[in-house]
């Protein structure tokens, strides 16, 4: 009996080792960064000049960059950028937002430095975790300064912007078939909103952030629409929350992701079609699959879409930080759109570059009745917005 | 203990004679492998899992987004009180374990009973087609279980998602009730319809190495079959039913896929997804304590299960003589069953496979005419308008390179997890009543409760640094052999403690007083004998890592990821048939990894 404690005590003083050792992961800029950061010409050293030539022969010697995206069309202008810059490879590897970030924290943790360039929605966490903690850190191209307007610039140069949107079923409806967004509360909308679960995708916590942050918009378009005063329902803080409560009690259809909001709606042949909100880009799916016929809202009021921002960084003490300067170069693309950008540039994405003309056919962003959060307010606000939703799960 | 105690007081005098026993005790081969073990689990098992309770005290960074008190790296109740006590516990909480534990409850009734029939049926009737069952029974378990939610809704859709409805509807004209789409009573029947090959697998061993002779000296003392079969046959194999039941169970509570699929358009959800949610929006902390919850009812589980079998006298099955199998003839009977036994084999094994592969070859998805036919998502060349430029995928020189690594995952988990598990299985049944290998027993199961995406998240917080001797080991492929092994221990170990349950002591006495060293006895005795059980055990971990996403996603890196984590890629894109194509993909090494495993094994060996 002794001898069988005394083995289980030794087992506990190795373990709680390992346990506690993991306590502090918190890390500021130590002096291994500094002399990167100086070497790689990043944060406060970074050159006042784009010069694409030099940066190339720096580049060919580092002879490869990794990059982790959060969209599979990273192949697309790795293969275009390998043709442009012979002799540096890209390895472009996707997954989702969050798992980039999960990665870049353990693999600094790690010191087992692999990516180079991290291209990613979430902006709240990829600042608060990443960036104001020294993991990543922000470059804009010199010679972007000036057509990309400052507050793409900083914190995080954004890459472009992406819209997510309401979409209905074209087939069985001539015209949008709701004009408000309290009409999705309304009882003949009961059972037909297909909402994406906020629990599995990570953005649409920053998509319904946008709503609540808008809550007084939300307020008035409630007095516009009902013809009284908003009435919160026990203890919710705004019409923000009331709006997602209420199309929660109308029994909205939860999905796990864009592309099945996208069937619910589009597919065709359905009596009652219901309506969703959902990725702009997967206007895409209807070359995919013919059966699909929908088409997003423009005069939903008070808006008809969110937009959210995709940025790109450098890892800290990446590997080949030359390359990576390089590629977040060409990624950004030229005044006409350009190879680099070439895969983003469809409808629903927005360029944040001033000289870049929008899509044939659709309105500049400016024009566009959409809402974001503010990276702030997602930090503060999301998690609760997340617990609000489902603490409504009933 | 205290009987110990007193022992010992009386014995202070003799301070040699204790000093004997303790020799004595050590030198035991079972003892010695036992600390080896156990040192082996406290490094994997043990020490994530006092982390994961450890994190749940303390202040994360990401709880500076919930409360303006949070000082990440100090000790706080806060995660606690968030999930047991605040206005989220009955959504975070309550009603997704009760929802939990009612699928768990459902599946493991359904598949153990679907399991034991056909384990008896193939091991021990004159069935026809009996190697043809065996083969197909152990087929829905290799097809991703998503796939058989997927047949569901094409079947018993209704209008409540949208899109098109199911071809129950279109056939009959009746509207399937939502109960009938959705929700707990679909996730029960498809996960049932996937999980009961545990069963079927471990009974069907334990039926085979049981001497039929048992039963026939029952039938010549003149007891009837339903009391052979109650009182024989039913206690031979009761371990073998309690251990599918334990691990179908507790498989359940974990599963996340399907009762998602199923489940969340009419909010049924279950601890799974809360616990995803939770760890993949980074607040990990209240996701490991519904982790917790999990554990807790798995081992109160567990606990009943020691209680029943392990104190129950155990049943030498394999002794030192000859061996007789004789079936039952089913005579007339065998027109009913045969007929539901093809039924069960088509909905869990045929149909799946036959949608998963139609999918592949569609042009555009859910076009039922042949011209829509192609196969350019296997076969196609790379930078053509198809696809947008995409190769098929076995031209796709990167998913090659990934499948490849992950048979070499799944190869070496296997193989490592099979020898734990022999191991554990000999000095769990070695040293029945000593307390150290019944804690390896209960300890070798706990990863089992941890769901995946947890477990993770675990691996990823403890070994992204060096520790003592230990190297960072996150991006070696080293850190998944581990995490896969040490998750699928109660599988091996479970397979392990079965077949050493029937092996009788006589076999290795016998050979050590011929003056065998433990090594030889081991070698040539135990093993021999305990591969065919371990061989199932093997096959199950070969299969669970081919497929596994959540356990492994947060710990891949671009150099070794796996096939199931590049399905993601295409879903995003829109391209559900690259995406099938990869599970089937899945679907086909895992069936050429268990023939060849079955082929190796089977030198020597009768029918």
């Amino acid at each position: 009996m002794k001898k069988f404690f005394l083995v289980i005590l030794c087992l506990a003083v190795v373990s709680s080792v390992f346990i506690f050792a993991g306590g502090g992961k918190e890390k500021t800029v130590d002096e291994a960064s500094i002399a990167w950061l100086k070497e790689a010409k990043l944060g406060k050293y970074v050159e006042n000049s784009f010069d694409e030539k030099a940066l190339y022969e720096a580049a060919k010697l580092e002879g490869s960059v990794n990059i982790y995206s959060y969209s599979s069309r990273v192949f697309k202008f790795g293969e275009t950028f390998e043709k442009k810059y012979p002799g540096i490879k890209v390895n472009g590897f996707d997954m989702d937002s969050g798992e980039i970030v999960t990665k870049i924290s353990a693999e600094q943790t790690a010191q087992n430095f692999v990516a180079d360039v991290i291209f990613l929605k979430d902006v709240a966490v990829a600042y608060n975790v990443l960036v104001d903690k020294g993991l990543a850190h922000n470059y804009v191209p010199a010679d972007l300064k000036k057509v990309v307007p400052k507050e793409y610039q900083e914190p995080m140069f954004v890459h472009h912007t992406s819209i997510q949107g309401f979409v209905y079923n074209t087939e069985k409806n001539k015209k949008e078939p709701f004009n408000s967004l309290w009409d999705l509360t309304k009882p003949e909308w009961k059972g037909k909103v297909v909402l994406p679960d906020p629990q599995k995708l990570s953005e649409f916590i920053e998509i319904y952030s946008g709503i609540v942050e808008n809550a007084d918009s939300l307020a008035k378009e409630y007095e516009k629409v009902f013809k009284e005063k908003i009435k919160l329902s026990a203890g919710i803080k705004n019409a923000g929350y009331e709006w997602l409560y209420r199309v929660l009690k109308n029994d909205a259809i939860i999905v796990g992701s864009t592309n099945d909001v996208s069937k619910a709606v589009g597919l065709s042949q359905q009596d009652v079609p219901p309506v969703g909100l959902t990725a702009y880009s997967r206007i895409r799916d209807m070359e995919k699959d013919p059966n699909l016929k929908f088409a997003f809202t423009e005069n939903t009021t008070p808006v008809s879409g969110f937009s959210l921002n995709v940025v790109q960084l450098i890892v800290n003490r990446a590997p080949h930080p030359n390359a990576a300067k390089l590629l977040i170069h060409y990624m950004l693309g030229d005044e006409k759109g350009g190879e680099g950008y070439e895969p983003y540039y469809v409808a629903g994405n927005f360029s944040v570059r001033t000289d870049v003309p929008p899509i044939k056919g659709l309105k500049p962003i400016t024009e566009m009745k959409v809402w974001s959060a503010s990276p702030e307010f997602v930090w503060y606000e999301g998690q609760q917005v997340l617990d609000f939703w489902t603490s409504n799960l009933k | 203990m205290i009987k110990e105690k007193s022992a010992g007081i009386k014995n202070t005098g003799s301070l040699r004679a204790k000093a004997g026993r303790v020799r004595n005790y050590l030198r035991q081969p079972h003892v010695i492998m036992s600390i080896l073990l156990l040192l082996i689990l406290t490094f994997l098992v043990i020490i994530p899992i006092l982390k994961m309770f450890y994190t749940t005290f303390v202040w994360q960074l990401e709880d500076t987004r919930l409360s303006r008190a949070a000082e990440p790296g100090r000790f706080t109740l806060f995660h606690w009180k968030r999930v047991f006590a605040s206005v989220l516990s009955d959504t975070m909480l309550w009603t997704p374990l009760k929802n939990s534990i009612l699928t768990g409850l459902g599946v493991s009734f359904f598949a153990l009973l679907i399991g034991i029939f056909l384990a008896w049926l193939v091991a021990r009737s004159d069935i026809p087609f009996r190697k043809l069952i065996a083969a197909a029974a152990v087929i829905p378990y290799m097809v991703p279980s998503y796939i058989h939610a997927l047949s569901w809704l094409t079947l018993f859709k209704n209008e409540r998602v949208g899109g098109v409805s199911g071809i129950f509807q279109y056939l009959t004209g009746i509207i399937p009730p939502d109960w009938v789409s959705y929700g707990i009573f679909p996730i029960i029947i498809t996960l049932s319809l996937h999980y009961f090959p545990y069963s079927f697998l471990l009974v069907s061993a334990a039926l085979t190495s049981i001497d039929s002779r048992l039963e026939e000296s029952g039938e010549i003392l003149g007891a009837t079959r339903g009391y052979i079969l109650r009182r024989i046959t039913l206690p031979l194999v009761m371990p073998a039913i309690l251990s599918s039941f334990i691990l179908t169970f507790s498989r359940t509570l974990g599963v996340f896929g399907t009762p998602y699929f199923l489940g969340s358009p009419v909010r049924f959800f279950t601890l799974p997804t809360q616990i995803y949610s939770s760890i993949n929006n980074r607040n990990s902390a209240s996701g490991f304590i519904l982790a917790f919850v999990l554990i807790g009812i798995s081992s109160i589980i567990i606990y009943i299960n020691q209680k029943t079998v392990g104190e129950r006298k155990s049943f030498v099955t394999i002794g030192g003589k000859g061996f007789v199998v004789s079936r039952t003839p089913l005579g007339k009977y065998k027109y009913y069953i045969l007929p539901v036994v093809f039924f069960i084999i088509l909905v869990s094994a045929v149909l799946p496979i036959l949608l998963l592969t139609f999918e592949t070859i569609s042009l555009y998805p859910g076009n039922y005419s042949l011209k829509n036919l192609t196969p350019l998502f296997w076969f196609g060349k790379g930078g053509t308008t198809f696809a947008e430029g995409e190769a098929g995928i076995l031209r796709n020189p990167a998913i090659l390179r990934t499948a490849w690594n992950s048979i070499r995952l799944a190869v070496i988990s296997s193989i490592f997890a099979g020898f734990l598990g022999i191991f554990i299985g000999y000095a769990v049944v070695k040293g029945r009543k000593e307390r150290l290998p019944k804690l390896l027993e209960q300890i070798s199961f706990l990863p089992y409760l941890v769901p995946g995406i947890a477990f993770g998240a675990l691996y990823l917080a403890l070994f992204t640094q060096r520790i003592g001797p230990i190297p960072a080991l996150y991006g070696t492929f080293t850190l998944l052999v581990l995490i896969n092994a040490a998750k699928e221990l109660p599988f091996s170990s479970r397979a392990g403690v079965t077949s050493m349950l029937q092996i009788g002591a006589e076999l290795e006495e016998a050979s050590e007083i011929a003056g065998a060293r433990w090594g030889k006895r081991f070698r040539k005795i135990i093993l021999p004998l305990s591969i065919k059980s371990a061989v199932s055990g093997f096959i199950l971990v070969f299969i669970t890592v081919m497929r596994e996403l959540a356990l492994v996603i947060l710990l891949v890196t671009p150099k070794t990821r796996t096939l199931t984590t590049m399905t993601f890629r295409y879903q995003e894109q829109g391209y559900a048939q690259f995406s099938s194509a990869i599970s089937l993909l899945v679907v086909i090494i895992i069936f050429a990894g268990s023939y060849i495993a079955k082929t190796i094994t089977k030198t020597g060996e009768k029918d």
